[in-house]
């Protein structure tokens, strides 16, 4: 055998390697009800904020802990509790999409990324004064 | 209904329209005569001069007409034509000039056309400098071009649209803003002004990061397009030779690129750090990684002729890559698992159609053209130059495959249908470290050895200095940064070693010069990034996870995670540092944060070290944005992130500390108690009987009397008692101030079904000092990495520089 072949084996274990590690290691998108279910597994659950209810940030207390209510794609809602301060804009964001795992009847997250309309595409044309 | 508007100026769109179906056109044409061109038999045959210069003229009319869209999209931008979608939707009338590049290649069609400008300037070079090779290679280079200039189209065949024009489509036009009272108006250009630029890109890095970013990925297509000619011709062991020029300065121009990337990342994004495995990240790396294995390979392929196959493979992927990319960051596809990719622009179907056109178009090439490969090659040594080269492409190869498998998990999702999300930073450093350490001890050794066949003995020798040092300096810095991880001390040592073992080849085995140093250099530069990157991520230090004496006043809770408050006048130590914050101060759309970093002098004394300004971009359109500020040291930087802030106050500077700020609400059952700054508040109480004389009130009117009371800390009660009033169906309140504490209440509201009131409570700004929330990180050695790019960057165009010296005195 030609060392060609053996370092073909070599890339070609790596690779498959590398692709079952990415898979069974990769948390996986679901809705609460999941995670609910898998209580201690990471998740990333995507929903929108419910406006409707409170979102507790009290920097004084803890600069660290922010809490507010989102309702899945399924519609379900539970109270999240990011270990994290409040990100900026987080009440125009349109969609949130939170990482963490379920402790009880609340989502423990510690990574939160937000799609805010306003970034790219919100906006419409409105009247404004000239300077 | 037919409104004649007033001042609309469609010139200049019609102009900028025309060039872009002059650009489609004549590129078009001058692809096909290039192809015509290439057929004839022989450059001499008549018919073929006459195609190759009418491919010329073509495409110089092409290029004349890129220029012409460029320079009336800025005139556009420049002259705030808002009457234009792209002009409203990335610009506005306050805008900096400085920022005018940015707005231009902010969307997706201003970024098509910087691709569109290099690939067009690049072609213009290949025409001079390809000789022979032109009919084929621009061939391929005026077809890229046509898929290119298709995308700034905007024209719809059949419904379905191609491309996306910014000069066709009017804002009042626009779909999404039918029927907006605005547009009613004849006049509405005068009352109407820009959306304005996401203020992330208001950023100088964001002027030059773009364009070298999109040159680099101009260039792979040249050794893309020489790859294809080469089959075509079938000189498949000849290409190489003019192609491979152009890949180095490919890899070091995208190679500067992607850090500027990452320097904009670091210095104006709150990403944390300078890399963060993000998918736009990723996918301008992955080609960068394919590319310096294409370039490797052809080194070996000149000086052996071996790895063949792996010359075109490299050459081919890398702009397929680049094509995947623009797919990936383009079509909308990546969503929630990017910050910065661009918006869906219903491009997506044109967008695969170019990737697998000309992903087509390479295996198609590849497979007709095999026997073109020989198949069987006399076994290299393990102990040759070109072995170890081959090595490291293959390692590139894969860690670049690791990269692409995982950036392309929404991608996966899509065509399996599942719900894999993307992973994290630390399960990609956990695959690429391993990569990096196998890279860097290759490149470490693979310079002692000879082409074709190196006597082990001589090379041990001469590597044995070098190997020794890095060892020793692995040693001694794991000690001092107190590095325990044996994968990250296994890499320190492999970089070290890289670093060290290039160094020793310069001075010693090439004395020094700079003559063919170049591939020595670079190589230094390249072992300095990942040392440079190893020790400031993995000793990146949240030091305002602080753990600071319990005794200094006002430490407030920080649960062991890395936001800490601050306010006003309060002195909390951070790392080796006590951190002061002075007060904000707006200009511009900006609010500065002033934090000052004290050290303590032996005798115990605080010293000023240095200051630091954060800011908040105020943009009440877009959002705030807030951005970081760092001091950098030789040997570390301080980064310092706004996370939080009151951003009420922003506005009001010299508020009136006797002003009450925005009251808080919340509703309270008998008995309970809610919180402020200076006291507890608890509800113990109505009283339905109110004097109604004393509040100069009705006898006819219903009142109720809540009564409170107010405990402070230091056990002193007060009371308040709002009253909640109803007059003919209107409710109105009385409110109660405590003026001792500052405090006044309101009650609103009475929900006759819990019991339950609604209360606020206001408090007087002087009771609630300014106060920001924020984050401080230490990236020791940080420098390491920056220095090592520029080190690289220079061996590379030193190493460039060298092989068209030695090319021209060749000729």
């Amino acid at each position: 055998m030609k060392k060609i072949h053996i370092i073909g084996i070599i890339i070609i274990a790596v690779s498959i390697g590398a692709i079952i590690a990415s898979l069974s290691s990769s948390s996986t998108y679901a809705d609460f009800t999941e995670a609910g279910a898998n209580q201690g597994s990471e998740f990333h659950v995507v929903g929108k904020l419910d406006k409707n209810k409170e979102t507790v940030y009290e920097p004084k207390l803890d600069a660290n802990l922010f809490t507010f209510y989102m309702v899945d794609n399924g519609g379900v809602e539970k109270k999240v509790v990011l270990y994290k301060s409040k990100p900026a804009d987080f009440e125009r964001s349109e969609q949130i999409v939170i990482i963490g795992k379920c402790k009880g009847d609340e989502f423990h997250a510690n990574e939160i990324l937000m799609k805010c309309p306003s970034k790219y595409n919100d906006g419409k044309p409105s009247e404004t004064k000239k300077l | 209904m037919n409104i004649q508007y007033i001042g609309e100026r469609l010139f200049p769109g019609q102009l900028g329209n025309v060039f872009v179906i002059l650009a489609f056109v004549s590129v078009l044409f001058s692809s096909l005569s290039y192809l015509l061109a290439q057929n004839k038999a022989s450059r001499s045959d008549p018919e073929a001069r006459a195609w190759l210069n009418l491919a010329r003229i073509g495409f110089r009319i092409h290029s004349l007409s890129v220029l012409g869209i460029i320079g009336t999209l800025f005139y556009m931008l420049y002259g705030h034509l808002f009457e234009y979608e792209y002009v409203w939707h990335h610009s506005n009338s306050t805008m900096r000039m400085r920022y005018i590049l940015s707005c231009f290649w902010e969307g997706q069609e201003g970024s098509f056309l910087l691709w569109t400008f290099w690939h067009a300037v690049i072609g213009n070079i290949l025409i001079r400098s390809s000789k022979d090779w032109e009919a084929s290679v621009m061939t391929t280079v005026a077809g890229v071009q046509v898929f290119l200039c298709s995308m700034l189209l905007g024209v719809y065949v059949m419904d379905y649209k191609i491309g996306s024009n910014p000069f066709t489509v009017l804002l009042r036009q626009h779909p999404d803003f039918a029927n907006i009272p605005l547009f009613q108006n004849p006049n509405y250009l005068d009352k109407l002004d820009g959306r304005g630029l996401n203020p992330l890109l208001q950023n100088y890095w964001m002027t030059i990061h773009p364009p070298t970013l999109f040159l680099g990925f101009a260039l792979t297509l040249v050794p893309f397009a020489y790859g294809i000619a080469g089959l075509w011709r079938k000189k498949a062991d000849e290409w190489q030779k003019p192609a491979l020029p152009w890949t180095f300065v490919g890899i070091a121009v995208l190679g500067t690129g992607i850090l500027m990337g990452g320097a904009w990342a670091y210095e104006a994004l709150s990403f944390g750090g300078f890399w963060a495995w993000d998918p736009v990240e990723n996918s301008s790396l992955v080609p960068w990684l394919t590319l310096v294995g294409a370039g490797h390979v052809m080194l070996i392929h000149k000086h052996k002729g071996q790895s063949l196959l792996l010359t075109f493979f490299l050459s081919l992927i890398t702009f397929i890559l680049v094509l995947y990319s623009t797919f990936l960051t383009r079509s909308g596809i990546l969503g929630e698992s990017s910050v910065h990719a661009f918006t869906d622009l219903g491009m997506s179907g044109q967008l695969l159609l170019y990737l697998f056109f000309f992903m087509g178009l390479a295996i198609v090439m590849l497979v007709v053209n095999r026997k073109q490969f020989p198949s069987s090659l006399e076994e290299e040594s393990l102990w040759s130059r070109e072995f170890w080269i081959f090595m490291g492409s293959l390692v590139l190869l894969i860690s670049s495959f690791h990269i692409m498998f995982n950036t392309s998990m929404p991608v996966w999702d899509k065509i399996f249908a599942k719900t894999y999300s993307t992973p994290n930073a630390a399960f990609y450093n956990s695959w690429q470290v391993p990569f990096a350490i196998l890279l860097t001890f290759l490149i470490a050794t693979g310079q002692y050895m000879k082409y074709k066949h190196s006597d082990i003995k001589v090379v041990l020798q001469k590597i044995l200095i070098p190997f020794a040092v890095s060892i020793l300096l692995a040693a001694g810095i794991a000690l001092l940064i107190k590095m325990s991880e044996v994968i990250y001390i296994a890499l320190l040592w492999s970089a070290l070693f890289c670093v060290c073992a290039n160094l020793n080849y310069w001075l010693m085995i090439l004395s020094g010069k700079f003559k063919s140093a170049g591939a020595s250099i670079a190589h230094i530069g390249f072992g300095m990034v990942i040392l440079g990157a190893l020790i400031s991520t993995s000793k990146k230090e949240f030091i305002s996870h602080s753990n600071a004496d319990k005794d200094i006043a006002s430490l407030k809770l920080t649960n062991g995670k890395n936001n800490i408050l601050l306010q006003v006048g309060d002195t909390l130590q951070m790392g080796d540092y006590f951190v002061t914050y002075k007060g904000k101060f707006k200009k511009g759309p900006n609010v500065y944060f002033n934090v000052d970093y004290y050290t303590r002098q032996p005798d115990g004394k605080l010293k000023l070290d240095f200051e630091l300004r954060p800011l908040v971009q105020i943009n009440a359109q877009m959002g705030n944005v807030a951005e970081p500020d760092t001091r950098h040291f030789f040997h570390k930087d301080i980064y310092t992130h706004i996370t939080y802030a009151d951003y009420e106050t922003i506005d009001k500077q010299k508020q009136d500390q006797n002003d009450y700020g925005n009251p808080k609400n919340s509703t309270l059952a008998v008995g309970d108690t809610v919180s402020s700054s200076n006291s507890l508040i608890v509800l113990e109480g109505f009283n339905t009987t109110v004097d109604k004389k004393k509040y100069g009130l009705n006898d006819s009117v219903l009142a109720v009397e809540a009564h409170f009371k107010l405990m402070t800390m230091d056990k002193k009660n007060y009371s308040a008692n709002p009253v909640f009033v109803v007059i003919h169906n209107q409710v109105q309140s009385i409110a109660a101030e405590v003026p001792e504490l500052g405090i006044k209440l309101n009650f609103w509201k009475i929900n006759p079904e819990t019991g339950k009131i609604d209360i606020s409570v206001a408090e007087k700004s002087v009771n609630t000092p300014d106060f920001i929330v924020m984050e401080a990180i230490s990236f020791p050695w940080i420098n390491v990495l920056w220095t090592g790019c520029i080190v690289m960057v220079i061996g590379t165009v030193l190493a460039i520089w060298e092989r068209l010296k030695r090319s021209v005195l060749a000729s």
